[in-house]
């Protein structure tokens, strides 16, 4: 079966992180479905189906979202609280990516529910490491939210 | 003449002796006497109460005590209270007929007649004008000093918070250009000539090192914003992990590791385990060209405080550059010889300030190094916990 959803939205800003990111997912083989939003706004469009989007259905929810917390318009933080405020959109996994290690950042996100946390090396054999390990966990090993978890009850 | 009244005459006498003797003591005095009746009429003065109020003993007497003072209130509340109470001090201000102020502190206490019966207050005051100003001059020193204070508290989280934004900002360029710079290398490969390769190579180990740095730095930032979280801990065991954090840099290598006894203190173990981690990592690199690196760990006392050490058999250093090895990117070694960014003495500096500890080193070129550091409170030795402050944690 051919998955024709979108598997993983990158929510980042800088034009540098998405292509190495996205490289390091091509090189992986492990996401054929990648949207990128480059702010908060275009994220929470796409993930409210509204907007642009608003074809999609809260149904066709990303496997994850992998999300940058400084963000032009809406931050990170911003992004995150809205979805795991709305019955709809908390199933979606969300994982904070970010060059922070702040611990009250740190402290803020997990409040807010993410569903985890990865601070973005220098190194990029070592991003690259990161990314391949996320995306084979949330792609391949988590068990993804059924639709059900994406009705508002 | 009789011997009665010869003996009057004599009694007289002396008594008027006493009179002007004593008179003369109270004349002679410094400081402003005063005697008040029941009702605060000044009833007899002596010469410094005509100096300190500029005017005469006519003038002065019958008229009402109080009047004289910046706040007359006071005066009559506090001679009231002598009244009530028999004896009483209180400051006061007397103010001369020139308009100045002398602050004065009152001695009052009643006096009685041969019935005992209270007929007055006899009130002594004492110039404290010295003592005022010195007051106030440590009044207005220690404002200064809180007001430094705070300006160089604020300074320094500018500081810090400067130092915090800018090694964070300085990471994303970094990673692009590490990130890059292996696409390249690893993509075009085989188009680029070796020259070209070994460029790109030199470009990554410097982004390398540069994110080596900024992580340091915002470590080292981080430590000194970082509220303390103080808990009893075993220093054994944060060593212990310490060293397990190593294992990596000690493959293929021979060390001996002596580990002395070390105690129980109240301390942040996070922050004191990057201690031990840092010591102990300069400890295995300095001892590299050693074929058997000998690392010891203890505790020492130095005037009866608990003072913690950690020796190695290293390259050491000439003692000439002592004072250097703790600033922020101070190095004593060329980084082909023995890597580092310069940043993990300044931490552990940093650290055991914030715990009120000292941290020295000694060394020897060739010959190897110790550090020695103390904390604030050592809170007792292994197997004494039943005296610990709160109970052991």
């Amino acid at each position: 079966m051919i998955r024709q959803d979108v598997e993983i939205l990158l929510v980042e800003d800088s034009p540098d992180d998405v292509e190495l990111t996205l490289h390091a997912l091509r090189q992986e083989r492990l996401a054929n479905h990648i949207e990128v939003a480059r702010d908060g706004e275009e994220a929470l469009d796409f993930l409210f189906c509204r907007g642009p989007y608003a074809q999609r259905s809260f149904g066709q929810a990303p496997r994850v979202v992998l999300l940058d917390l400084k963000l032009p318009k809406v931050d990170g933080m911003e992004v995150l609280r809205e979805i795991k405020k709305d019955p709809r959109t908390r199933a979606i996994p969300v994982v904070i990516l970010t060059v922070s290690r702040d611990e009250s950042d740190m402290a803020n996100v997990y409040h807010l529910g993410a569903n985890g946390c990865v601070q973005k090396p220098v190194d990029f054999d070592k991003f690259r490491n990161l990314v391949k390990q996320l995306g084979l966990y949330w792609l391949v090993v988590n068990e993804p939210p059924p639709p059900a978890a994406f009705q508002a009850k | 003449m009789s011997t009665d009244t010869t003996k009057r005459r004599l009694a007289g006498e002396a008594a008027g002796r006493t009179g002007v003797y004593n008179r003369s003591l109270i004349e002679a005095s410094l400081d402003p006497l005063v005697t008040i009746a029941p009702d605060g009429k000044i009833t007899d003065v002596n010469n410094a109460t005509e100096k300190v109020t500029g005017l005469s003993r006519q003038q002065l007497m019958g008229t009402d005590f109080a009047d004289y003072f910046t706040d007359p209130g006071k005066a009559r509340a506090g001679y009231e209270q002598v009244f009530r109470e028999g004896l009483v001090q209180y400051e006061l201000e007397i103010r001369h007929g020139d308009g100045h102020v002398t602050p004065v502190l009152y001695n009052a206490w009643v006096y009685r007649d041969e019935a005992g019966e209270v007929v007055g207050v006899f009130a002594a005051a004492r110039d404290i004008s010295e003592r005022k100003r010195a007051e106030e001059e440590i009044r207005k020193l220690n404002e200064d000093l809180q007001r430094r204070a705070a300006k160089l508290q604020a300074s320094n989280r500018e500081l810090e918070a400067f130092t915090y934004s800018v090694s964070h900002d300085l990471r994303s360029p970094l990673r692009h250009i590490d990130g890059f710079s292996k696409l390249l290398l690893e993509e075009y490969s085989a188009d680029l000539p070796e020259e070209a390769r070994r460029h790109l190579s030199r470009i990554r180990e410097g982004t390398r090192r540069m994110g080596m740095m900024v992580d340091d730095l915002l470590n080292l930032t981080r430590v000194g914003r970082k509220e303390l979280s103080m808990q009893l801990t075993g220093l054994s065991s944060l060593l212990e992990e310490a060293i397990r954090d190593l294992k990596p840099e000690m493959e293929g290598r021979e060390i001996e590791w002596r580990i002395g006894k070390l105690p129980l203190v109240e301390c942040d173990p996070g922050l004191m385990k990057q201690v031990f981690a840092n010591l102990l990592s300069n400890a295995l690199k300095f001892t590299r060209p050693r074929e058997r690196a000998v690392v010891e760990v203890g505790e020492t006392t130095q005037d009866g405080r608990a003072v913690i050490f950690v020796r190695d058999n290293g390259v050491g250093f000439s003692m000439k550059y002592v004072d250097k090895l703790f600033g922020v990117f101070q190095r004593l070694h060329r980084p082909e010889d023995f890597e580092g960014t310069g940043i993990g003495l300044a931490t552990v500096q940093r650290i055991v300030h914030k715990h009120g500890g000292r941290v020295w080193a000694e060394g020897e070129l060739n010959k190897g190094a110790t550090f020695f550091f103390t904390l604030e409170a050592v809170a007792s030795r292994p197997g004494e916990s039943n005296s610990l402050p709160g109970g052991a944690a």
